[in-house]
């Protein structure tokens, strides 16, 4: 594998003491027959000066030419002597940082306050991360200075070994596969095959039951159409507060909820109740009716995936979704003039009781939310 | 012999004698990496890992996955007496309450984004020196499966807290199952048991986020790991490295004390993130409630790509039969990532099959020597980026003022220009680079010595580039140089190149010239020219075929 080398070995080169077996190779003796992929042989040092020899160069002429050749294949080797001595007390030095980082750790960790809202122990995790830090760094940091300062690193070779196996390998280990399987008698034994297939296609069946109990799937169409709002359940605000009509200036906004049990947890229920002028509110057909004096409600759960849609401009009368910029015209029946939802968001028909308070006159016609495949 | 060495030899004599593995350590500890600073991106993903698993181990002993609403009572004035669900009260307790706690939720949070951040840039380094090529192509897959489930367990653990941002995950969640057709509203109501917002949510994300994903992920890094070790490591071409060698450090002592002093430098640098770089600060966002939402609600930045892709998409959708199909949500977070992840999946297939290269191969790529696979590799970056970029669009245009409608179309737009456009720029730069390489193999270097010839002209002498180097740019086996005849280094004289220089790659291939060992790699055929790689040159004449001519 050694590339030929012209000058012959030096006895100084790196390539000749590599012969010279590593400690770590002593246990190799003459009765050794490993046939592992590290023999000795497959090792030869490719330390800057013996390799570009080894590679016919002149490396002497080189190196006057270029000192910089000095350094370049491999850096690593140990330092030595007093300069040996100078990293050891540095590597030493890290290592003590861990133990002061480990100290400071518990010191911090068992003494100092955590509770929040007491003035200074915002310090608390601060400083238990900068601790932490000096612990795991002082070790880490020590590791990688001492591997790169005082280890022997030499560059090693090592010889890569085909993947696939020998054709001959290959051939009886099919056989022994194919000979195994007719031993197992499957191929002529047609029923026992057939009632196998069976048997075990049957079992896949068995956790079907277990997957599909996961869910409640009654009514499905129905659930994901229907929201909490009933024929005249009023408007309420989150703490439960019915609205009244004459509440909202123009150009004011409310998020309102349904006046039924749980109506202000219901997920698909939130709506947000708009005023402005009733000339500026240009709806179509019946949803004219559904709207009562420039008031107006749509649902606020976003037709494209559900984000609460209430950023409402006041003089443009848009209705932004936070979420991914949907872009709805309140003035026109909630329409979408931006954006990726498709479907305007529905609108809910209100009135006012004789309490003069605000009512829904039904749930909405068409399902609130993001679309999905039943929804037509 | 010191205490140390008697110790050595009394355990591993006592490990010996029940297991006979003398021969098998030895062998391992003198196993050889190769040593280049992109190979360590992957053992950053490894480590975060597993500093992902022993903080996420206490933060399990803590956590209650429960959606059953409690009132608030714990350390934090500003939510006492709020109504909220366990699993927020619990990660709120884990913050104030348990000693450390935050810090272990803040270092698990800093690791799981580096952990997908370092998947990703050693992904992209695998892909750009073609280390997935053969015999690496399944190890290449489970990369990606890697990733995958990495973006799944981000998810899952992201939206545990049950707070109004991972809240408002889990609800476009909810919308972007919902799109699927036909099966998307019975899948929603197995998730969430029921109709959204459900109540078995956070148990099923539990047990998916503390078990079976990270068991999955456990299982393949596993197998990850033994195929680098079984296949050995890929490395850079250079002075002694052939196809059939490994060039580096051995496993013991060197090599192994660097790769674990450098867990401890990942851990510290996470442990000094998590305690004073503040991050997912639930407390402020306040508890989920369905009807409330935050401007600027960011998913974290591993998902911060479909995001972008959801806001660019325009807002079609297609009714008829009764039935809906919601391409604005489908397209953008269903078939598009499932067909980049399978594309991601087969290249190594799809790139051996256009270019026929089918030898094995050890030697890594620069990524100037194949223009087309860097080009698509750059073009997906800008692709990404762009994605990446869209989804932050409301956050960019509040702060340089800009309208987030024009944010919007640029994105659109840019979509669909930019990537092109990095693909041609990159392999056009790839190809420059190229002849950079061989303008410096040719002339060597300027040393700056201006020589008058007798003729009267002035010419700078140049000296050739040290063989270490030129062995680095040219990307040759080294045993397939002529060492038989040194130039002579005079300065001032026409050189010879000392090395041929490598020819102008246009595409994936790497031709290998002049070979005089004969031998490729694992004693199969050598990867001569092959028929297609002859039509691409053709097609398209490179400047030194040009001047060839």
């Amino acid at each position: 594998m050694s590339p030929p080398d012209p000058d012959g070995p030096a006895p100084d080169d790196i390539v000749g003491r590599l012969k010279s077996p590593r400690p770590s190779d002593q246990a190799s003796g003459p009765g050794d027959t490993r046939t592992s992929d590290v023999s000795q042989d497959n090792f030869h040092n490719s330390d800057s000066k013996g390799d570009l020899k080894a590679l016919g160069r002149d490396s002497a002429q080189l190196h006057d030419k270029h000192p910089a050749e000095k350094v370049a294949l491999s850096p690593h080797a140990p330092l030595s002597g007093r300069d040996a001595a100078i990293a050891e007390r540095k590597v030493a030095a890290l290592f003590g940082v861990a133990v002061l980082g480990v100290i400071g750790f518990l010191v911090t960790f068992f003494a100092v306050e955590q509770e929040f809202g007491v003035p200074g122990n915002v310090y608390f995790t601060p400083l238990l991360g900068v601790f932490m830090a000096m612990a795991l760094g002082g070790i880490g940091s020590g590791t990688v200075l001492w591997a790169k300062l005082l280890m022997v690193d030499e560059e090693s070779v090592q010889e890569r070994h085909p993947f696939g196996s020998k054709p001959e390998e290959r051939a009886a280990t099919a056989q022994a596969l194919k000979q195994g399987i007719a031993d197992s008698g499957l191929p002529r034994r047609k029923l026992l095959r057939n009632s196998l297939l069976l048997g075990a296609g049957s079992l896949a069946l068995l956790p079907l039951p277990f997957v599909g109990f996961l869910g409640k799937f009654q009514h499905k169409e129905r659930i994901l159409a229907t929201t909490a709002w009933r024929e005249g359940a009023r408007l309420i605000r989150q703490n439960g507060t019915p609205v009244k009509l004459g509440d909202l200036l123009i150009g004011g906004v409310e998020s309102v909820y349904p006046d039924v049990e749980g109506g202000t947890f219901t997920a698909d229920s939130p709506a947000l109740l708009i005023r402005m002028r009733p000339d500026e509110l240009e709806l179509e057909g019946q949803k004219q009716q559904w709207a009562y004096q420039g008031h107006v409600v749509y649902s606020s759960i976003c037709t494209h995936l559900g984000c609460p849609v209430k950023l409402y401009e006041t003089q443009t009368h848009n209705l932004l979704c936070p979420c991914h910029q949907s872009v709805f015209d309140a003035s026109h029946g909630a329409k979408v003039i931006f954006g990726p939802a498709a479907r305007p968001l529905p609108q809910l028909p209100i009135f006012v009781d004789d309490e003069g308070y605000f009512i829904a006159g039904g749930d909405f016609e068409e399902p609130v939310g993001p679309s999905y495949w039943e929804r037509g | 012999m010191s205490h140390l060495e008697k110790a050595t030899d009394t355990t591993a004599g006592w490990v010996d004698e029940r297991l006979g593995a003398a021969a098998y350590v030895r062998k391992s500890l003198n196993k050889v990496f190769p040593d280049h600073w992109s190979f360590m991106l992957g053992e950053i993903a490894l480590y975060s890992f597993i500093i992902l698993l022993l903080t996420g181990t206490y933060l399990a002993f803590f956590y209650t996955p429960s959606l059953t609403e409690v009132v608030y009572d714990g350390s934090y004035i500003p939510l006492k007496g709020v109504t909220m669900s366990q699993a927020y009260e619990s990660t709120l307790y884990i913050s104030f309450d348990v000693r450390g706690g935050l810090i272990m939720r803040q270092i698990h949070h800093w690791a799981a984004l580096l952990f997908l951040a370092s998947i990703v840039v050693h992904l992209l380094r695998v892909f750009f020196t073609g280390a997935f090529r053969k015999p690496r192509e399944l190890n290449w897959v489970i990369g990606v499966l890697l990733l995958i489930l990495g973006l799944l367990e981000g998810f899952a653990g992201y939206s545990l807290p049950d707070d109004l941002l991972s809240g408002t995950g889990a609800r476009i969640f909810h919308g972007i199952i919902l799109s699927v057709p036909v099966i998307g509203s019975w899948a929603t109501f197995l998730i969430y048991g029921g109709e959204y917002p459900g109540t078995e949510l956070l148990d099923r994300l539990y047990a998916l986020h503390i078990f079976v994903v990270p068991l999955a992920i456990l299982g393949l890094i596993t197998f990850h790991m033994l195929m680098i070790w079984y296949q050995k490591h890929t490395q850079f071409a250079g002075p002694g490295r052939t196809e059939d060698n490994v060039v580096g450090s051995r496993l013991f002592p060197a090599y192994a004390a660097k790769a674990g002093g450098f867990f401890f430098l990942v851990f510290a640098v996470l442990a000094a993130l998590g305690g004073l770089a503040q991050i997912n600060p639930i407390w402020l966002y306040g508890p989920y409630n369905p009807s409330q939402v935050t401007a600027g609600s960011q998913p974290d930045w591993y998902i911060g790509f479909l995001d972008g892709s959801l806001r660019l998409m325009p807002n079609w959708e297609w009714t008829g039969f009764g039935y809906t199909v919601p391409f604005n949500v489908l397209l953008p977070t269903v078939i598009m990532p499932g067909l980049i992840f399978v594309a991601m999946m087969l290249y190594p297939w799809l790139e051996a099959r256009f270019t026929g290269d089918r030898a094995y191969h050890n030697l890594l790529d620069r990524p100037r020597d194949v223009p087309v696979r860097t080009g698509i590799g750059a073009m997906s970056v800008a692709f990404y980026v762009i994605l990446v970029i869209a989804g932050g669009n409301d956050v960019i245009a509040s702060i340089f003022h800009v309208s987030v409608n024009a944010m919007t179309v640029a994105g659109r737009v840019a979509l669909f220009l930019v990537p092109p456009l990095v693909y041609v720029i990159t392999k056009r730069w790839c190809l420059a680079l190229q002849r950079s390489d061989h303008e410096l193999l040719h002339h060597g270097i300027e040393s700056g010595t201006i020589r008058r010839l007798p003729s009267g002209e002035f010419v700078e002498e140049t000296v050739p580039l040290p063989l270490v180097y030129q062995l680095s740019l040219n990307g040759v086996e080294a045993e397939a140089l002529d060492h038989s005849s040194p130039t002579p280094l005079g300065p001032g004289y026409e050189q010879k190149p000392i090395l041929e220089p490598a020819p102008e790659k246009n595409g994936f291939f790497r031709p290998r010239h002049g070979s005089t060992n004969g031998k490729s790699p694992n004693g199969k055929s050598p990867n001569g020219k092959s028929g297609a790689e002859a039509k691409v040159a053709e097609l398209e004449p490179t400047g030194e075929q040009r001047r060839n001519k």
